[in-house]
């Protein structure tokens, strides 16, 4: 081997050990995993008043924007596409979030020490939170956001942006913008889960509102797949309510 | 005076609770206050999105069909419900609520399976 290429081999060779230890250092001690608050599980939010339900006690300070906009939006009432806007039965897009966390189906939360993962039954779909992260400064917008999150005591902090203005904030056909801004505190309280979530939107509402939302631990059973797609509402359409396909229907 | 009624229209709309009935609602396509109770024959069980469904033929008229939809599998499962639970050629009660102006649909509101066992939508 000639000293040039002994010199590339080496330099290689620190350059991993380099990498390694930047790896090791960032990983929490052994007594912060041991110590760090547990979020995860299962969790469910309860049937009747306050159970899921995403909307502040005081009403939505809703603009003349969000005002003019819900004015064209018909909410799923209805079993019939024909009769609502609701892009998340149009279309079979995601619900988004923080819609989703209205949904009727289970979580859950999965704690790594860089990620909480969210995991939604409903439609398998999924957001990350980045522990102790900046937000990415070209993040895309996209159904679920761009979140970032840190340990306060017990409560974990989760900042949000980033989220795609098609999604309805919630199933009454509530809009937002590209500015939509979340601060979640979420803390668990025994078997009930409580996320207190702090939004801004200057261009949706007048001023930040602010919802408590809470879940009760469930079972931690597999999840079941639901995933919705077009062809599922094509199918839906055709067979129930005498709608042609234009496109050939799959299951 | 207009922009005040609209104010809470909107209100009304933003108060409406939260549906349960995560996809679809009932209310439009079947006659959710009728309830029909028959002796069936499955023809279909499809455990599918966004909601399960049932094809049943009356035991006294098989020309008498009928498309039910259940919840979403994940709903149903909760409710004792798997992908097995019914098959093709399997003699049930069941109860639904028909669709309305006489469209052979309904929405299923229990099965009452040979053996005795019964199984809520």
């Amino acid at each position: 081997m000639s000293s040039h290429r002994f010199l590339i081999a080496a330099a290689g060779l620190l350059a991993i050990a380099a990498a390694d230890c930047a790896r090791d250092s960032a990983a929490p001690s052994a007594e912060a995993v041991a110590t760090r608050p547990d979020i995860s599980g299962t969790w469910l939010h309860p049937a009747g008043p306050g159970g899921g339900a995403l909307r502040p006690a005081e009403g939505f300070p809703l603009t003349p924007w969000a005002i003019e906009k819900m004015k064209a939006e018909k909410p799923t009432f209805s079993s019939d596409f024909r009769e609502t806007t609701d892009p998340s039965v149009l279309y079979a897009d995601p619900n988004g979030y923080p819609r989703i966390q209205s949904h009727p189906m289970k979580f859950k939360l999965v704690q790594t020490d860089d990620y909480v993962y969210h995991l939604w039954e409903y439609n398998q779909n999924w957001r990350q939170i980045a522990i102790n992260q900046e937000h990415s400064p070209d993040a895309p917008l996209t159904w679920y956001g761009n979140a970032v999150g840190k340990w306060e005591g017990d409560t974990l902090v989760v900042d949000s942006t980033g989220y795609k203005p098609s999604t309805w904030l919630n199933s009454q056909g509530v809009p937002h913008s590209e500015q939509l801004h979340i601060v979640e505190r979420i803390r668990r309280d025994g078997d009930t889960l409580v996320m207190h979530y702090t939004v801004e939107d200057p261009v949706a509402f007048t001023k930040p509102w602010t919802v408590e939302l809470k879940y009760a631990r469930v079972k931690d059973g597999a999840m079941i797949e639901t995933i919705f797609t077009i062809s599922d509402e094509l199918r839906f359409r055709e067979r129930f309510l005498g709608v042609p396909s234009p496109i050939p229907i799959r299951r | 005076m207009r922009s005040r009624m609209l104010i809470a229209g909107i209100a009304a709309i933003i108060c409406f609770p939260v549906s349960l009935s995560a996809h679809h609602g009932a209310a439009s396509l079947y006659d959710v206050n009728k309830e029909t109770t028959l002796k069936v024959t499955i023809t279909e069980f499809v455990w599918t999105n966004p909601h399960v469904e049932i094809g049943i033929a009356s035991v006294e008229d098989k020309s008498a069909r009928w498309l039910l939809e259940l919840g979403s599998p994940p709903n149903v499962a909760n409710r004792g419900w798997t992908s097995r639970s019914l098959k093709v050629g399997d003699v049930v009660t069941i109860t639904f609520n028909p669709g309305l102006r006489g469209a052979r649909i309904g929405k299923l509101v229990k099965v009452v399976l040979a053996n005795g066992k019964e199984l809520q939508a």
